[in-house]
């Protein structure tokens, strides 16, 4: 990983965390707020719907009241109580009462618990309301909450009982008010609540009607039947968009007997803060993103000023490692890394001066060894040309008689050493102007088996085995046939003389890259590193004899050929030449 | 076939004319009366038409309070042994409402549509009638179904009645004058105004506030008109009040048994009817058949429930549908649900519902002839005709076949109720008769305008 996309890393997590810590540190506060404001709201209308309770409570018993004092009720109770009381006389008094006092439910019970009349059902009169038998207080008691029959369904509702009496026969007049969507229509609500009326087993009505679809509202229901002593809070899912989700309070409404009759429900929309939790999820994300964009361009502007000059150090020093030791970074800045960029430039130049000086130095050194060499070589054969000049000066001198013999001895000698002479010039000069090489298709393998055929029997002589290890794939390559033959043979030349106590030479040909490669390995005495290292230096020799230009011939054939040659070895384990060729 | 007397009817009218006997009768004055039926034409063969029919229309013969056949046009009348041959001789000096002479061959052309599968012929100045079986209760079918009628230049109706018509005004008003050359005399009153097409509630104000002398009223309206001083007519219970099975729907006839068990109709009788009429479990009224007490009216809860229990959930819910036009029909058709509630069934009312399983319905005595009247009710129910009545026991078996499936639920028989302004009164006969016709000729009103 570059250290221009670790640093991008490194600012756009710093972003991306910033950014996420913050969001969430303003999701919680929102939250917070929210629900301190929804409990708040909730607050309140608990305490509405018990002022309402309450004052509907007072209203009710002081109607029921009213009727039960009535001298028409006290008329009412005498006819009724007589042993030929007409059940037709006052089926029809209840309604006109209840219109009269503003009563959703009356009903004139008599003192055997038979209705009378009912305002709400006209149908029952005669059925029994034993209940209203069970107690002797009710114009004590207060309003209480009872389930009411109806033709088509049964309401919840707040009832107060008053008796009035005639003797030791009773009329008892129950009257209440329906806890229906008018009780419901009467609260006023903040924007994004509502308030639903649960009424035991199944029924949940709002301020419009009955609530259509209940079945998201089934566990807080159940909650309230199993926990009808205390408030519950739910929040139910109205669909699988977290928008419409809901809030509720419940609190359970009671019956005289401690019986769950319903429960008072507060709705409380989420759609507001989901909205808002949205909202702030997308200005994150806003955020982010443009923190994330902001990164990116602040690490590519920071990165550039870092690590462009330390790429191009990086790309100078790839250069010089490739050989263009004149390679120059251009960073001009006045920090460490152009600090950096001069001391690099400064050694990229002392490293070409000590080149220069290097090459100088060695071509120098070169010259010293191709003088040393020459005269070496020559000193050899122009010492014998002395000797047989002056011999014939002392013949002549000293023995003209055998003169004639020593001439002739001499002149042989002489023609000999000068042909060694012109040998040796030769060489140098075919070093020297060495031709290029003609190209044609040749089979490696075979040129391999042609070239090393010559040195057979020279081989055996030195005990030398020749192993061949060819490979099959190796394809035909573009070669001068002759040139690369000498070269192999010269090679082979070289195993063989590295080898005086026998030994094994392999030469093994192998597809390698694209390419092929020759190996020549031999089994000799091996050679240093700076054997190695100086082997292809011309008049460069580790021979007693010779011009030291036969590898740098074979460096030079190879060279010609596209190919590249190198040298491993060890001491006392032997030589491989390896050429590769394309 | 023997009827039984209708004493109340009897009582109420001695009552009536007791208290009556203190004014002296006085001719003129135009008589208010309101109805709710609104008949499109004076048509003396149309039920709705019937008591506006009865002022200007009459029949061979009449019945009395006590049911028994009295001579209106017909002064006499003989039969054959067998009763399948009658002979009516007609009273001399009766005039249509036109001035020509009432003649047997007017009452044979009117008596012809009104009795199908008899044979009717004049002979000088009597009627003859003749079946292939026995009439013996050809009397009452006369005096139910046999006005005598003929027709003017118009193809209007003209009568002999004590009243003619002096206009009409379809559904809205007709107005009766007095027939100054009637046979019985002329009546006491000048005219007689009809408002026609109004409502229970209308009429009982109008009646309260004086703007009508007569009007029809229901039984739950019956201790409110008597405590404003008024009078109460009756006609006999005539009205068979019914809960009829839609066909098609409800096949399980225990669905239809529980109900049946479940209905208490003696605190409905007591309460909701004020006791006017009967109770009843039969189609044919008690008066008519003599055995109604016979079919069993007293709720069984218990054996209900058990007869529900054992049904399917969801055949234990009934649609009960109720015509608002028939008297008291919602409070008892929402008792009737109540009831059935006890006994497990859920039963919903409300009015005039097609799709209801069963219908609260009102069906008239279709006949005075016992047989007669139960063909016309179970033509009208939907059942099955029963076959010919030779006897009471025979009556009494069809009548039970008829109901064994519960396919009929009778509740009661009620009678034509009349709120009486305290300013009319009455001369015997019995002003309202015993099938309901009205007999104004002997009324007369204490002052001219109230």
């Amino acid at each position: 990983m570059t250290f221009r996309t670790k640093l991008l890393l490194l600012f756009v997590l710093t972003v991306v965390v910033a950014v996420v810590l913050v969001g969430a540190i303003v999701s919680a506060a929102t939250r917070r707020a929210f629900e301190r404001l929804d409990a708040q709201r909730v607050a309140a209308l608990v305490a509405q719907f018990q002022q309402e309770l309450a004052r509907r409570k007072h209203d009710i018993a002081r109607q029921v009241k009213d009727i039960a004092d009535a001298d028409t009720t006290l008329a009412m109770a005498i006819d009724i109580s007589r042993t030929d009381a007409d059940p037709a006389a006052h089926v029809d008094d209840a309604r006109p009462l209840a219109a009269a006092h503003n009563l959703d439910y009356l009903e004139l019970v008599s003192s055997d618990g038979g209705i009378v009349s009912s305002a709400q059902w006209p149908a029952r009169f005669l059925y029994q309301e034993d209940w209203v038998l069970r107690r002797d207080d009710w114009n004590s008691r207060e309003p209480f909450l009872k389930r009411e029959e109806l033709p088509s369904e049964t309401a919840l509702a707040l009832v107060c009982v008053r008796v009035a009496s005639v003797a030791d026969r009773k009329l008892f007049v129950i009257g209440g008010e329906a806890l229906d969507r008018e009780f419901l229509s009467s609260f006023v609500l903040p924007a994004g609540m509502r308030a639903l009326l649960f009424r035991d087993p199944q029924s949940v009505i709002g301020a419009s009607g009955p609530v259509p679809e209940t079945d998201p509202l089934a566990p807080l229901l159940e909650a309230i039947r199993k926990q009808h002593d205390g408030e519950v809070a739910r929040t139910v899912q109205w669909s699988t968009d977290a928008a419409s989700a809901e809030a509720f309070h419940a609190i359970p409404l009671i019956g005289p007997d401690g019986e769950l009759m319903g429960a008072f429900l507060v709705g409380s929309l989420r759609a507001e803060q989901v909205r808002m939790q949205r909202f702030l999820r997308r200005m994150q994300i806003l955020v982010a993103a443009g923190g994330i964009l902001l990164a990116v361009l602040v690490s590519l502007w920071t990165t550039a000023r870092i690590t462009r000059p330390v790429e191009a150090l990086a790309t100078g020093a790839r250069a010089v490692a490739a050989g263009d030791w004149n390679a120059q970074v251009d960073v001009r800045s006045d920090d460490e890394i152009g600090v950096l960029a001069a001391t690099f430039n400064h050694m990229t130049r002392q490293l070409l001066e000590q080149r220069d000086r290097l090459v100088q130095a060695e071509r120098v050194a070169a010259w010293r060894e191709l003088a040393r060499r020459l005269a070496h070589e020559l000193k050899n054969p122009l010492f014998p040309l002395q000797i047989t000049v002056e011999n014939l000066q002392r013949a002549r001198a000293s023995h003209p008689e055998q003169f004639d013999e020593v001439f002739r001895e001499s002149t042989a000698t002489l023609l000999a050493e000068l042909g060694n002479l012109r040998g040796i010039i030769g060489r140098f000069s075919d070093f020297a102007k060495m031709p290029r090489p003609q190209l044609e298709i040749v089979d490696l393998n075979e040129l391999v088996r042609e070239s090393l055929k010559l040195f057979e029997a020279q081989m055996q002589a030195a005990g030398v085995t020749l192993r061949l290890e060819l490979a099959a794939d190796v394809r035909a390559i573009q070669a001068d046939p002759s040139q690369l033959g000498s070269a192999l043979q010269n090679l082979a030349l070289n195993a063989i003389d590295a080898m005086p106590s026998g030994g094994t030479l392999t030469v093994r040909t192998v597809s390698e890259d694209g390419g092929v490669r020759l190996e020549i390995a031999d089994t000799g005495q091996g050679l240093t590193q700076e054997e190695c290292d100086r082997l292809f230096t011309p008049y460069y020799t580790t021979k007693t004899h010779g011009t030291g230009l036969g590898l740098a011939i074979v460096q030079s054939v190879v060279s010609d050929h596209g190919g590249r040659i190198a040298v491993r070895g060890e001491p006392g384990r032997g030589t491989t030449f390896l050429i590769d060729l394309a | 076939m023997r009827l039984t007397a209708w004493l109340p009817l009897a009582v109420l009218s001695a009552f009536t004319v007791l208290g009556g006997a203190a004014t002296r009768p006085r001719y003129g004055g135009s008589l208010r009366v309101e109805v709710r039926a609104a008949p499109a034409s004076l048509d003396p063969a149309a039920q709705d038409a019937a008591p506006l029919a009865s002022l200007v229309f009459e029949p061979l013969v009449q019945l009395d309070a006590t049911g028994a056949p009295l001579p209106r046009l017909a002064l006499s009348w003989q039969r054959d042994p067998s009763a399948k041959r009658w002979q009516f001789n007609l009273r001399p000096g009766v005039r249509f409402h036109d001035g020509l002479p009432l003649v047997a061959a007017a009452v044979v052309a009117s008596l012809q549509a009104a009795l199908p599968g008899l044979s009717v012929s004049a002979a000088a100045d009597s009627v003859v009638i003749h079946a292939e079986r026995p009439m013996p209760g050809l009397l009452f079918d006369l005096a139910h179904n046999g006005l005598v009628f003929t027709h003017n230049a118009e193809g209007g109706f003209i009568g002999t009645g004590p009243f003619r018509l002096a206009s009409w005004t379809p559904g809205r008003t007709a107005t009766f004058t007095a027939n100054d050359d009637y046979w019985g005399g002329r009546p006491f009153l000048d005219a007689i105004e009809v408002q026609m097409g109004r409502g229970l509630r209308d009429q009982l104000v109008d009646l309260e506030i004086g703007k009508a002398d007569i009007a029809e009223i229901g039984p739950t309206d019956l201790r409110r008109a008597a405590e404003r001083g008024g009078t109460v007519w009756s006609s006999a219970p005539l009205d068979l009040i019914a809960l009829v099975a839609t066909p098609g729907r409800g096949e399980d006839p225990r669905v239809r048994q529980a109900l049946a068990l479940s209905i208490d109709r003696a605190a409905m009788h007591n309460v909701l009817l004020q006791k006017q009429g009967e109770v009843s479990a039969a189609l044919l009224p008690q008066w008519l058949s003599g055995y109604a007490f016979a079919f069993a009216a007293a709720p069984e809860v218990a054996r209900a429930r058990a007869i529900a229990a054992a049904l399917p959930p969801r055949d234990r819910t009934l649609a009960l549908s109720y015509d608002p036009a028939v008297m008291v029909a919602r409070a008892l058709a929402e008792r009737v649900a109540i009831n059935a509630r006890d006994a497990g069934l859920t039963v919903l009312v409300s009015p005039l519902n097609p799709q209801a399983d069963l219908r609260l319905v009102a069906i008239r005595v279709p006949s005075l002839d016992s047989a007669r009247a139960l063909a016309g009710f179970a033509a009208a129910l939907g059942l099955e005709t029963p076959g010919p009545a030779l006897s009471s026991e025979v009556l009494y078996e069809s009548e039970r076949k008829l109901l064994e499936d519960f396919r009929v639920i009778p509740l009661f028989h009620l009678p034509d109720l009349y709120g009486v302004a305290s300013r009319v009164h009455v001369f015997p006969p019995p002003p309202i008769a015993r099938l309901g016709e009205w007999r104004f000729e002997n009324l007369w009103l204490s002052e001219t305008a109230p």
